[in-house]
């Protein structure tokens, strides 16, 4: 075992934060060839998924959010009142150790600003004049650390991706609007290159606090400008200060990720686009092999097909709805996700192992036994579809999805919220599916759980259509 | 659509069954758009393959040097892999129709996707 995952074993912490979970990793970030800075990373994944994420946090794939730790308070007291409480915060500001997390922090910055280079172009067009003088510096340091260190491959792998923002045509919307900007701020900007602008960020979950997160994130950050003498911005922010606080633990520390990686994939949202992150933590579930057909019959926008095509380009995807607009989407982000590809690597338009259908799940036009694994988000209910609808909806589905997949080694990742539903219909299906292991999941306050199902080894044999409705009524008994 | 997938494709109209394969193709604007190849995946996708099924497909998209089944020591060959990788990934047909092949029913096929559904008649026995 690695020296990174004893360690992760050991800080494995989990931690409720609305439909969050913090994992920790302890990072070593080498600052010379003497001297190393040791600091803690944190992440946030979908509840449910945090061992799945700790096996293999370097990817990046599972985790929403990155952030160096500044100090880890167990056991915090709260005193008593919202006033004592908040002037607590206020001097903790000031007693944190903040310069190890800041140089990290910097470091992070310095990749970014060489990755995303158009990014600079919006947002950046005054700073980088100012920091022109500082830049030649950063950028020795920053090679010397290249070699040995292997944070930065995992910061530098994430940018590999770029976020949503990149798209070219709101990049030209960008370029336009900062070109108006920067007239205005280069006015309006202190010349001091020192000053930093910064907001703090407070997540709160518990019974027991007597003060909002509102609060906490104000005094606390009041506390924090009056200690570093920078400047507050909402929006506009170089630091962003995460102060997360779960019933007696409160987590100071300092973000590296600007958006949340969740949102990497999809550029045309939908009613109930599927978070990337939960995607992924789904298919990873099934352990796609080489050259697997893996299908998505439900897929709305296709979230779960395009992480698939994207981190699995060695299986093959399909991507399936009836709804018209649904599969629309679905193909318009695949085509988005091209043009991605396509600037990264320079090459004309390139292809990717995935494929689009309007269909009904119902009725699948798939070769009976033709399909390794099925991984989708079924109906919840309460978006999509009513509960009423799941109770017939439930078992077509499995049945269905029963037929399509391959006897034996076929394998099928469910996500649901019905869970009442989901498990009587699979009740009546154990000679086609086998449960094998339940996670549980938060979404967006529903709790929710993916089922991982095992296709027997029986293979289907097509009964007429009299007896499959005779079944299906059965079962709905 | 890729010939892969019209490979996996099987109509699905009441009574029909495994009769419903292969759907016939019929195209009126295809591209090629290259694919990174795996020879990995390639090799372990051709058990899988339908070939008669493909073979036929190919044939309709009058598409050239396409392997009539596999070779011995396939695994290993990239000409008769690269090949495959082409057939089986690059060829997309873009506008055309899947027909199935007992019943008689069309399904489009528009901007690259199929359009599988059925109507009510269609479904009810």
């Amino acid at each position: 075992m690695s020296d990174v995952q004893e360690a992760t074993n050991q800080l494995l912490h989990v931690n409720l934060h609305e439909n969050q979970r913090d994992t920790h990793v302890t990072e070593s970030v080498p600052r010379s060839e003497s001297e190393h800075l040791r600091v803690t990373i944190g992440a946030t994944v979908p509840t449910g998924f945090e061992q799945a994420a700790a096996d293999e946090v370097h990817l990046l794939r599972s985790v929403d959010n990155l952030f160096v730790v500044v100090q880890e308070l167990k056991d915090y007291q709260f005193k008593e009142t919202k006033e004592k409480v908040l002037k607590d915060f206020e001097e903790l500001a000031g007693k944190l150790p903040w310069s190890d997390p800041l140089k990290v922090w910097k470091i992070n910055t310095s990749f970014k600003k060489k990755k995303t280079k158009r990014k600079k172009l919006n947002q950046n067009l005054s700073k980088e004049k100012i920091d022109n003088g500082r830049d030649k510096r950063e950028e020795r340091d920053v090679k010397k650390e290249l070699s040995n260190n292997s944070l930065d491959s995992h910061i530098l792998d994430y940018y590999e991706k770029p976020a949503i923002k990149e798209e070219i045509s709101t990049l030209v919307g960008d370029v336009l609007a900062s070109c108006k900007n920067e007239t205005e701020e280069s006015l309006k900007e202190d010349t001091d290159p020192e000053v930093l602008k910064f907001r703090v960020t407070c997540n709160r979950a518990g019974e027991k606090h007597c003060f909002s997160s509102n609060e906490a994130a104000r005094d606390f950050g009041g506390a924090v400008q009056d200690h570093f003498k920078w400047k507050a911005d909402m929006t506009n922010f170089d630091v962003e200060v995460l102060l997360n606080i779960h019933d007696n633990e409160v987590i100071v520390g300092i973000a590296l990720t600007e958006e949340s990686l969740h949102r990497r994939n999809i550029t045309h949202f939908g009613p109930t686009t599927l978070r990337s992150t939960l995607a992924y933590g789904m298919l990873r579930l099934c352990s796609p092999q080489p050259s697997d057909i893996i299908v998505d019959p439900m897929c709305g926008t296709g979230a779960i097909p395009i992480e698939g095509a994207t981190e699995w380009s060695n299986c093959f995807h399909i991507a399936g709805d009836n709804n018209p607009l649904a599969v629309n989407r679905a193909a318009n982000n695949i085509s988005s996700l091209l043009t991605r590809s396509q600037i990264k690597e320079g090459k004309l338009s390139w292809g990717l192992p995935i494929d689009a259908i309007q269909w009904d799940i119902c009725n699948l036009p798939l070769r009976t036994g033709s399909v390794d694994i099925i991984v989708t988000d079924m109906p919840f209910g309460k978006r999509m579809g009513s509960k009423k609808r799941n109770w017939n909806l439930y078992p077509a589905c499995l049945w269905e999805m029963g037929r399509i997949c391959k006897p034996g080694t076929g394998r099928a990742a469910l996500l649901t919220q019905d869970k009442k539903c989901f498990t009587k219909a699979l009740s009546g299906m154990e000679h086609v599916w086998r449960k094998v292991h339940t996670v549980w999941v938060n979404i967006g306050g529903l709790h929710a759980a993916v089922y991982l199902l095992n296709r027997t080894p029986l293979a289907f044999v097509h009964p007429s259509g009299q007896d499959k409705e005779e079944l299906l009524s059965a079962k709905n008994d | 659509m890729k010939l892969l997938t019209h490979n996996l494709l099987s109509s699905h109209v009441r009574g029909v069954g495994p009769r419903g394969f292969p759907l016939r193709l019929q195209a009126t604007e295809v591209r090629v758009i290259p694919v990174e190849f795996n020879p990995d995946f390639v090799a372990r996708m051709i058990p899988k393959v339908e070939w008669a099924a493909l073979l036929e497909a190919a044939d309709h998209l009058r598409l050239a040097e396409v392997p009539k089944g596999p070779i011995q020591g396939y695994e290993q060959d990239e000409t008769f892999l690269r090949k495959m990788h082409h057939v089986l990934l690059e060829v997309e047909v873009v506008e055309g129709t899947l027909q199935c092949p007992e019943s008689g029913r069309v399904f489009p096929i528009t901007r690259g996707i199929p359009n599988m559904l059925l109507n009510e008649e269609e479904t009810e026995t």
